[in-house]
């Protein structure tokens, strides 16, 4: 199975294609053509899977590109991450793919929803399988370019043009430290390849300052795609598309493409302390800056984007904690509970047409199904115990814990708490108490779009079974097995971490419910009373003001500046280029004024000229 | 087969689409274009047929052609010296100049259907363009390059000054200014290495210029190869353009009529860029080498200059000349770097940005076609209705801007690899290019095709039959580029270990 991997891919690409030449005849029943080659890599991503369970890596590459005596190549490797990540994007493409045929339904341009779909479904895929950072590289751009073509969907609305066009510009000065990193560490190791890179470094082939800078050049493009501070801005705004592309793209697969950036490379990570620090620390600050933006906005999806970011965060604290099973199995849980919230608000707005939670309460009567499944969501990201969310993020905080990030552990149990209390703030706020707007026409939605949800709904639930310090850690020691530059599967941690840990989430829970279920709490006690903390946080913290003022502004400077050196300095070469052409002409025709006399004279001078300069030079010029 | 005249056939065969067209009534607007379109086919196939035999493994020697032309002096006095032949050849590098001229001039034919006015004198000006612009790159020595190169610009400058823009004549004049001097001051250079060496031939230059104890007949001194480089550098440069020389261009990009400027655009610049390989790097490697890191700092100041002006033009033909200079700042990152990688980097760049600049000038030309204006501002939400041109014009500018999968990434990629190794400061600033073009093409192409509908598109017509044909050449050609970069590298094997034989790499 292994050995014929590369297909799984071309299912979707060819999804794209056929799409993109033949949709506008098939309409909608273009859905059947991207569900039926999604289910195709979703078979075949599990096969793969489980035939890796009992296999060794699989790798093959043929030559790309010949530079000199330099072989750059191409192809495919399954190993147990790329396995388990195959798995993981088929299975939430398809998923959204079938829920999408709902959710579009009556959309103009189904057809080409469908098209681009496909298109980063084969991106997303052919990412995972990559072999070697500059084919990650080249996956890397074309996700960015389903994200963006996803996130301007809607392109006659101004929001989505703009959301597009900065998601595409952010993640690309991330992916240019990508780019630089990549190409500075193949001078080094002299190889683009994974396994040959971690050779050289293994082997001390390359300087410690080198390891250093290249992995954090490489971690900022990571730092870009999966939305960290300080590129994350581009993240919330990506939430102008379609909200089954926030699930599939924005939740589970594509902004965690800078966690597996890191993961894939971790061995190179863990050569050097300090790009572990920084890891951790972006990912730590991250975790806690994006929740407390959480706890205040208003926006359905916008909570949701934060709490990715956030979320996303807590794998990065993971990884540079040196836990990289925590960190990949967070990964995993988080794509389910993630996609499934993402798809649950997306029913929701589907029922009442508004984004905006104020508007919304008492939806738990109304949509029997989206309620408890967001339920399930909420609780699973809450790190509630049972859920798989309790499991992973225990993972991340004793693996931080036994690293020695004591101050990176506080925030993010601090950011746990966070957590817990802005997603039931949300949950309260939309499916409890009373319709606080009309909301007659409210109907739940169509088992296309409900069953996708359920199949997230209980891997939400079971999902952290894989990897628990009561049954076993199955995931773990699978993920690191014969790799000893992995670390270990399990990281004992002391209990108490566990009880802190779901301390803090259900403290969170109790106080969303008091000021919002409840409502013995004021809601607006935090406005009223910090009225400028409020505002810090609903405004995010002024990051894109701040931004627009500095760089955006800084960019207009330069070119206004260089307009002004074109107009006047270059115009102006150009003005004295013509201006002594053309007096050299009129000089020119000065001499032709009939008189035989100047005619003769001019002849004359210049003889004697050719003369001078030949007795001087015996007819070279030196 | 017989081959002996193959290349001059292939260079002159649009002179048969002139003799035709000369017999026909100017008012026959379908029958000329149909004869001006046909004309380019020939040369077209025979490139083809060259690139495909050469990638099945024929030597390109056997098309080589050698006639005596002109002698100076008394031949039995002088031997070989101081003749000039008749010849034409090609290798890889030339081979791939050759396919690129043929297929951008057939697609710019068929571009021409928007040309409004005396086509029967656009199309033989065309054909002599044609032709100028095969020979400048089948010439085997620098006299005939010369030729060559100036049989391009006189059919250029009636193009821009008849069939253009409000303000053609301005910019016709100004190509023919520059243009005009650039190729005074490479006419100095080729007559005095003529006079000194004895010879024209490139190859037989190459070898004299390079050899341990050259047989000249003058002596040439290392200071004067310097400056003989440095006088190719400011005849290329212009051509190229290189800052501060490229106002010229711009004028051209934005008045000359779309059909002319995929031209140019796509081929003509890239003279200066197969001048300076050719020519600078392999009669003067030594001085080339000494110059290199200039030439990456001119490169970088290039690509930010273009990058930065293109991100405030309004009129997107404005951004698409400032994004050529950028562009063309990244062949010049290339040759800098004066490694394998770099330079492999920049004669990709070349044949990348000459497919992905034809592509969207016609692009421009089939919306403008239509809605009248290029100007940014007053566009918008196009894709509403032309659905297939925005995309494309998406397309267009996702190569552009250097996305893999397409031709712009890996050249790019190339060029910086190539620099990174020997200047990564220097890279790293330039790499700031890489995000700026994103930003710029982004604005522009978005700020046409997305947002709101400025107008009512009820009556405009998305692209229809023939003007598929282009874009789906040229976007194929990209796509293959990127995906499968073999294509180009194999052919330029040669040429490049001949190169870098030449600077001792």
């Amino acid at each position: 199975m292994m050995e014929n991997a590369w297909i799984i891919p071309l299912f979707p690409l060819l999804s794209f294609l056929f799409l993109i030449l033949f949709g506008k005849r098939l309409k909608e029943a273009s859905a059947y053509i991207g569900i039926l080659f999604t289910l195709a890599s979703l078979v075949y991503s599990i096969l793969v899977l489980f035939d890796r369970f009992s296999a060794p890596t699989f790798k093959a590459e043929g030559v790309w590109l010949t530079i000199g005596d330099v072989q750059l190549t191409a192809g495919f490797e399954v190993n147990q991450l790329n396995a388990l990540m195959l798995v993981i994007v088929s299975l939430v493409s398809f998923l959204v793919h079938t829920y999408s045929k709902g959710y579009m339904q009556g959309d103009d341009r189904f057809p080409v929803f469908y098209a681009y779909l496909g298109l980063f479904t084969f991106a997303m895929l052919g990412l995972v399988i990559s072999p070697n950072l500059l084919q990650t590289y080249f996956f890397w751009e074309l996700v960015g370019l389903g994200s963006f073509l996803l996130i301007g969907f809607y392109f006659y609305k101004e929001e989505a043009k703009a959301a597009a066009k900065k998601a595409f510009i952010m993640t690309r000065i991330g992916d240019v430290g990508l780019l630089i990193g990549m190409i500075l560490l193949f001078w080094q190791a002299g190889s683009f390849e994974y396994d040959e890179i971690f050779a050289a470094v293994e082997a001390g082939a390359i300087s410690s300052t080198m390891i250093t800078l290249t992995a954090i050049l490489i971690f900022v493009g990571a730092v870009g795609k999966s939305g960290q501070f300080p590129l994350h801005t581009w993240l919330p705004d990506a939430m102008e598309g379609p909200t089954p592309v926030s699930a599939l793209i924005h939740a589970a697969t594509m902004v965690a493409a800078g966690v597996y950036l890191v993961a894939a490379l971790f061995p190179l990570f863990t050569a050097s302390e300090t790009a572990l620090m920084t890891v951790a620390v972006i990912g730590a600050f991250t975790a806690i800056f994006a929740a407390s933006i959480g706890l205040v906005q208003k926006d359905i999806k916008r909570v949701l984007a934060y709490s990715t970011v956030s979320q996303l965060g807590y794998m990065m604290l993971a990884l540079g904690s040196a836990g990289y099973v925590a960190g990949v199995f967070h990964l995993m849980t988080h794509a389910f509970f993630k996609a499934l919230l993402f798809l649950a608000a997306g029913s929701v707005i589907h029922a009442v047409h508004t984004q905006n939670i104020e508007h919304m309460g008492g939806l738990w009567k109304k949509l029997r199904v989206t309620g408890p499944l967001f339920l399930i969501g909420t609780l699973a990201i809450s790190g509630v115990p049972l859920f798989s969310g309790f499991f992973s993020k225990d993972e991340i905080l004793i693996a931080a814990w036994a690293h020695g990030n004591t101050v990176l552990f506080w925030l993010a149990v601090i950011a746990a708490f966070f957590t817990a209390f802005y997603m039931f703030r949300l949950f309260f706020m939309v499916f409890a108490g009373e319709a606080r707007t009309d909301m007659k026409n409210v109907h739940e939605s169509p088992s296309v779009m409900t069953l996708p949800m359920v199949v997230l709904g209980v891997l939400a639930v079971v999902a952290g079974y894989v990897n628990t310090p009561w049954f076993g850690t199955f995931l773990g020691d699978w993920l690191v097995e014969d790799n000893h530059a992995l670390g270990h599967g399990h990281i004992e941690g002391p209990a108490w971490i566990m009880i802190v840990a779901t301390a803090v989430s259900l403290l969170g829970i109790f106080l969303a419910w008091l000021m919002y279920g409840k409502r013995s709490l004021a809601r607006d006690w935090l406005t009223s009373r910090m009225p400028l903390s409020y505002n810090v946080l609903y405004n995010k913290y002024y990051i894109d003001e701040f931004y627009s003022l500095t760089v955006v502004n800084g960019a207009k400077f330069i070119s206004s500046f260089l307009r002004f050196l074109e107009v006047f300095l270059v115009e102006g070469l150009v003005k004295s280029v013509t201006g002594i052409t053309s007096s050299l002409g009129r000089l020119g025709s000065k001499f032709q004024n009939g008189q035989i006399q100047t005619y003769g004279t001019v002849a004359f001078v210049g003889l004697a000229i050719l003369v001078v300069i030949y007795a001087f030079t015996g007819g070279y010029l030196k | 087969m017989n081959l002996t005249y193959f290349l001059s056939i292939l260079v002159f065969s649009p002179l048969l689409g002139i003799l035709v067209l000369s017999f026909l009534p100017k008012t026959q607007e379908s029958l000329i274009k149909t004869v001006g379109f046909l004309a380019t086919i020939p040369a077209l196939v025979l490139a083809l047929i060259a690139y495909f035999q050469y990638r099945a493994g024929a030597g390109l020697e056997q098309l080589n052609e050698k006639v005596s032309w002109i002698q100076f002096g008394d031949s039995g006095q002088m031997g070989n010296l101081f003749s000039i032949d008749y010849e034409l050849g090609l290798d890889g590098f030339s081979l791939i100049m050759v396919v690129l001229t043929a297929v951008i001039s057939t697609l710019a034919a068929i571009a021409s259907i928007h040309i409004k006015k005396e086509w029967k004198g656009y199309f033989m000006l065309f054909l002599l363009l044609e032709v100028g612009m095969l020979g400048v790159f089948a010439a085997e020595n620098l006299i005939l390059f010369f030729i060559f190169f100036e049989i391009t610009l006189i059919p250029t400058f009636f193009l821009i000054g008849k069939w253009g823009y409000f303000e053609k004549e301005n910019a016709a004049y100004s190509f023919l200014i520059y243009n005009g001097l650039g190729s005074a001051v490479l006419l100095i250079v080729i007559m005095v290495l003529f006079a000194r060496t004895g010879t024209a031939n490139i190859d037989a230059l190459m070898a004299a210029m390079n050899a341990d104890n050259p047989q000249l007949v003058a002596p040439i001194s290392e200071n004067m190869k310097m400056g003989l480089l440095i006088a190719l550098l400011i005849a290329f440069g212009v051509k190229l353009p290189i800052f501060p020389l490229h106002s010229w261009m711009v004028k051209v990009h934005v008045q000359a009529p779309p059909s002319i400027v995929m031209l140019h655009a796509g081929v003509l610049l890239k003279i200066g860029a197969f001048g300076l390989i050719r020519f600078g790097m392999g009669i003067f490697p030594e001085q080339f080498q000494s110059l290199a890191v200039w030439l990456a700092v001119l490169g970088v100041v290039n690509l930010l200059y273009g990058a930065f002006l293109a991100f405030v033009q309004t009129d997107f033909k404005m951004v698409l000349a400032y994004s050529s200079i950028s562009h063309m700042g990244i062949v010049l990152i290339g040759l800098g770097a004066l490694n394998e990688a770099g330079i492999q980097g920049a004669i990709f760049q070349v044949v990348s940005h000459g497919l992905i600049a034809a592509l969207l000038f016609f692009l421009v030309s089939v919306f403008y076609e239509r809605v009248q204006t290029s100007n940014i501002q007053n566009l918008g939400g196009l894709a509403k209705g032309m659905p297939i041109t925005a995309g494309f014009l998406l397309a267009g500018a996702m190569a552009s801007l250097g996305l893999p999968g397409m031709s712009g990434f890996v050249s790019e990629f190339m060029a910086f690899l190539g620099l990174f190794k020997e200047m990564p400061i220097l890279a790293a600033v330039g790499a700031i290019g890489i995000i700026m073009t994103a930003v710029y093409l982004l604005r522009a192409v978005l700020g046409i095709t997305y947002g709101k509908a400025l107008r009512d598109f009820a009556g405009v017509t998305d692209m229809r039959k023939f003007e598929f044909v282009p874009v789906l050449v040229l976007v194929g050609l990209i796509v293959l580029i990127g995906v499968y970069p073999s294509v180009l590298s194999e052919p330029l094997t040669s040429t490049l270990e001949t190169i870098m034989l030449g600077i001792g790499g």
